[in-house]
């Protein structure tokens, strides 16, 4: 939600407040992604905000896991009729959203001091394409492109789906994607890249927002939303997707409404206000104000019909727009179609498919991700085994508590000062770690999952055995295992290099050492967004920096699975050297100077100094900080997933921890994704026993 | 002679190490002074003809900026303050007392760390729910201080162990308690460590992001991290106030960082092993 519109929105909520007394609104802003699993975590803790505010795509997960009232019986029929009929958001049969506003759908806009006339087909599309995208200067590098949008994206692709004939989803909510014009439309956006190149190599929606807003792009594909932000910096008009050329069809834009959803857990007298309430946020006078502050395109009949709005070019231009587009669909599948699609497509934009057989492949993998997802295991006889096994072990230590309790009752007599000093730590740690744990060991044997959102049962081993029979976790290991060791052994080699280095007499040592020491003071997330910048292909500075002083052709780091991956360790191992730089230099400082005295006295060289005594000496202290270093790398969600922007491309960046969060929170795969981290939880704690074995250094603890 | 050479030698070596490592530290200085739509740009420079402070004036004069750092340095101190007194207590019952179940709870401080945290957080939410502690400070500090707490009794327990035994039993000699021992000898000559352990309490609370934004729901009571995100719309940035932001909210964990570099590389012992 754009800055613009959230304070539009505490206007109006400021206005309902003056007029009733006593009533106070609370507005949380969360992004779409964080709105989703943050009210689905509130709504299984049993609170959450009494209204929802969000794209209409969200009600069908949600009312599957029955985190939403059904509205039909809270407001009078009449309410209904009041709004077009893409505003009323209904899923199996029950109304579930209305929408105080119809857009969010994309169409083509053009900066006028560039384009005359937009183009009406995609051949004119391509050549007005062409002869504006121009290198000003003759340095070899684009300056202007004819056309730019976040085109990676499968919400800014589907249209064109559409555009040569079919539509990617069927009505019942079966993905539709293996087809002539799944197929027509993979290589259509890949020959605007490579044939026709009127589009850049990379282009993420922030890459292409700028460029048009600073007038380096012609024409833009983007949402109704961005007007405001355009309207002061760039004179634009808008046009429908120009019609493929090919085919004689436009390509069909998602049409969907944003809207108000009831929290399942507002009752009584707060269900009356939040009634109230809502009725009051979709009426035609809210609906008006939006329009004139942000040329929302109404969804209220009544606002619609209102002179302004009928006065309005842009809105009148919108609403033919919009007709060419199709609604939205609500069903949770949607999600799991997107993410097949997603993977399926990258891969053809990076060349490593070929558009038939992505689409085939797409079309499996849809349908595979929605059977997971849907999936619901019925606890059978395992489930009431397990069940009967649990109690037994807790009432095992029990019983052996009990039995032993006279020992444990001495020891704590003996040691009641060591007890206390540990006591108040111990609790805050059981509360917070050891609590979440047994709930995800739980979690990890049960069937939690979309379907079974409010009523999960303990099935047993059935998603330890799917992660472990699964060919796609032994490449994730794999992954992890690569990612974890060049991580450490470049933190480890080169922060005891440097180490090396600084401990001895330089000008401005401590200056050099306090600097070198930044990559680790800065908050991670805000490291890796940075350098997911400098990555760009064409802006970041790692590309410029390569091409200016090794001439070196730029390369395109985030769309190649191995070069995204490299870019994540790169980011990683710079935020990673510090820590043991400074461990090293700890255990540097412990060496005495004697013993180097000593070797040169015997005619020792450098490499057999360092060899000899340096490397032993340090050793106890480094590899305790090893094995935490092996421990936090592996399980390293941040980096990752910041710097790959959660995988892509294809999913192909991922590491288990990544993909915990993904099966979690994506595809709703709560008791997979738990058993996935017990996995990981078992992983390292074998690999920690076993290190400190071989290095007989059970005497760490 | 040679000897000068070397020195030189590495000296320039380190210089460029340096150099290219705080380049991205630059980088987002630079983004922070150009307007919102120039951070795609061909230019390595960091200051250009464009560049202004503007965006920091926005960020203090129109935003709730300063109210997220008031509350950050409050979460964060509550936060260092328990993690300084829990850990340099437990660390000091594990260094010293061998007691049942010793063994157990060090490697278990161990095996916290090996748990995939994105995991922990609708258990999380679900015991604060029950707890009524959703939307509170108290929530947040007790997940705060109890996360970062293993790392840091480790360490403090690593540093004990470095300590001589005699050191206490000429106080207890003296008719020192137990505890006024550990107070009045122990905890002074730790210092280093309890600096270090400090730092780190401090470092999980300042800019932890995922557990404040399903814990605080309230903008009032946002912390930095959770008002950074905000200029972060998912389809339109503000980057030159998220840039901004960014820079203001790492520069009281560099200067702690600089400041205590000192104490980093006499007290982190990361528990080392008894020689």
């Amino acid at each position: 939600m754009l800055y613009e519109n959230r304070k539009a929105l505490r206007e109006v909520c400021d206005k309902y407040e003056d007029s009733h007394p006593g009533i106070n609104i609370n507005l949380i802003y969360r992004e779409t992604e964080e709105l989703r699993s943050n009210f689905q975590s509130a709504a299984l803790g049993g609170s959450g905000p009494e209204l929802i505010y969000g794209p209409s795509d969200q009600v069908g997960p949600f009312a599957v896991m029955g985190i939403i009232k059904p509205l039909d019986d809270l407001f009078p029929p009449s309410f209904f009729n009041q709004f077009s009929s893409n505003a009323v958001v209904q899923f199996q049969d029950k109304t579930w959203m209305v929408g105080d506003g119809v857009g969010n759908h994309l169409m083509l806009m053009y900066n006028k001091d560039i384009v005359s006339s937009p183009p009406e087909n995609t051949d004119e599309m391509i050549k007005i394409g062409k002869s504006l995208t121009k290198d000003l200067d003759d340095d070899g590098i684009i300056d202007q492109y004819g056309l730019v949008w976040n085109f990676t994206e499968p919400f800014f692709y589907v249209p064109w789906i559409g555009g040569f004939g079919e539509w990617f989803i069927n009505d019942d909510g079966s993905p539709n994607l293996n087809t002539k014009s799944n197929e027509n439309a993979f290589a259509f956006i890949k020959s605007l890249r490579d044939e026709h190149r009127i589009i850049p190599k990379e282009c993420d929606y922030e890459t292409a927002n700028a460029l048009f807003k600073t007038g380096r792009a012609a024409m833009i594909i983007n949402g109704d939303w961005s007007w405001g932000d355009y309207r002061d910096k760039v004179d634009f008009g808008i046009a429908a997707l120009p019609m493929v050329s090919s085919t004689g069809v436009f390509p069909t834009p998602l049409v969907s409404t944003k809207g108000y959803s009831i929290n399942v857990h507002t009752t009584s007298e707060k269900l009356s206000h939040t009634i109230d309430l809502m009725t009051y946020l979709t009426s035609p006078e809210v609906q008006l104000h939006y329009m004139r502050r942000l040329n929302v395109q109404p969804s209220s009949l009544a606002a619609l019909s209102h002179p302004d709005v009928q006065a309005n070019s842009l809105l009148k231009q919108n609403a033919a727009i919009i007709k060419k587009g199709r609604p939205m669909p609500v069903v949770p599948e949607l999600r799991a179609i997107w993410d097949a699609l997603r993977g399926e497509y990258q891969s053809v934009l990076a060349g490593t498919k070929d558009p038939h057989t992505a689409a085939v492949e797409s079309q499996r993998k849809a349908i595979d991700q929605i059977k997971t997802m849907n999936l619901v295991i019925e606890p059978g006889v395992q489930g009431k085994f397990i069940k009967g096994l649990l109690f037994l072990f807790i009432a095992a230590l029990g019983i052996i508590f009990w039995i032993k309790k006279k020992i444990y009752l001495r020891s704590f007599q003996e040691n009641k000062f060591a007890y206390l000093m540990l006591l108040p730590a111990f609790l805050g740690i059981m509360s917070v770690i050891i609590f979440p744990f047994g709930y995800n060991l739980i979690i990890s044997l049960s069937n939690f999952s979309l379907r079974t959102f409010k009523d999960w049962e303990i099935i047993g081993f059935h998603h330890f055995a799917s992660v472990l029979t699964d060919g796609g976790f032994y490449s994730l290991f794999g992954k992890t295992i690569i990612w974890t060791v060049v991580n450490v052994c470049f933190h480890v080699s080169l922060g005891v290099f440097l180490a090396v280095m600084i401990n001895r007499t330089l000008p401005a040592k401590r200056t050099l050492r306090t600097l070198l020491i930044i990559p680790w003071a800065l908050p991670q997330y805000i490291a890796a967004l940075t350098w997911r910048g400098m990555f760009n292909q064409e802006y970041g500075s790692i590309n410029l920096i390569l091409n200016k002083f090794f001439n070196m052709s730029p390369i395109q780091w985030l769309s190649q699975p191995v070069e995204a991956f490299s870019a994540c360790i790169i980011t990683n191992i710079w935020l990673g050297f510090p820590f043991m730089m400074v461990v090293a230099l700890g255990g540097l400082q412990s060496i005495p100077k004697e013993m180097y005295e000593a070797s040169q006295v015997d005619g020792a060289s450098r490499w057999q100094q360092f060899w000899n005594i340096t490397l032993p000496m340090i050793k106890p202290v480094m590899i305790p900080a090893v094995i935490l270093g092996t421990i936090w790398t592996f399980n390293n969600i941040n980096v990752v997933w910041l710097v790959s922007n959660g995988g892509e491309p294809s999913d192909l960046t991922h590491i288990l921890v990544s993909y915990v969060y993904k099966a979690a929170f994506n595809l709703y795969r709560y008791g997979y994704a738990a058993a996935l981290s017990m996995i990981i939880f078992l992983i390292l704690s074998m690999f920690t026993v076993s290190f400190m074995r071989r290095s007989k250094l059970d005497a760490v603890v | 002679m040679s000897k000068k050479i070397e020195t030189l030698f590495i000296f320039s070596f380190l210089v460029l190490f340096t150099l290219a490592t705080l380049y991205p530290a630059l980088n987002i200085i630079g983004i922070s002074l150009r307007t919102d739509d120039a951070f795609q740009t061909r230019s390595l420079a960091l200051w250009t003809a464009e560049s202004s402070f503007r965006s920091y004036f926005t960020l203090f004069l129109e935003t709730d900026f300063l109210t997220w750092m008031k509350n950050s340095f409050l979460v964060s101190f509550v936060v260092t303050l328990t993690g300084v007194v829990l850990a340099s207590t437990s660390g000091y019952a594990l260094s010293r007392f061998n007691f049942m179940g010793r063994r157990a709870v060090l490697s278990s401080l161990l095996m916290t760390q090996m748990f995939p945290a994105t995991m922990l957080l609708l258990p999380f939410f679900i015991l604060l729910a029950k707890l009524k502690l959703i939307n509170s400070y108290l929530g947040l500090i007790i997940i705060y201080s109890s996360t970062a707490l293993p790392f840091c009794i480790w360490q403090m327990k690593g540093y004990y162990d470095t300590i001589p035994a005699a050191l206490e039993e000429a106080a207890r000699m003296d008719g020192c308690s137990r505890f006024s021992a550990f107070i009045k000898v122990i905890l002074p000559v730790s210092s280093p460590a309890l600096v270090i352990t400090a730092l780190f309490s401090f470092m999980a609370s300042w800019s932890e992001y995922v557990v404040a934004a399903i814990v605080l729901q309230d903008p009032e009571l946002y912390t930095l991290p959770l008002g950074l995100k905000s200029f972060q719309a998912s389809l339109a940035t503000q980057w030159g106030l998220y840039a901004a932001g960014a820079v203001v909210v790492s520069i009281p964990v560099t200067i702690l960082f600089i400041s205590l570099s000192r104490f980093l590389v006499s007290g982190l012992t990361v528990g080392s092993v008894k020689g």
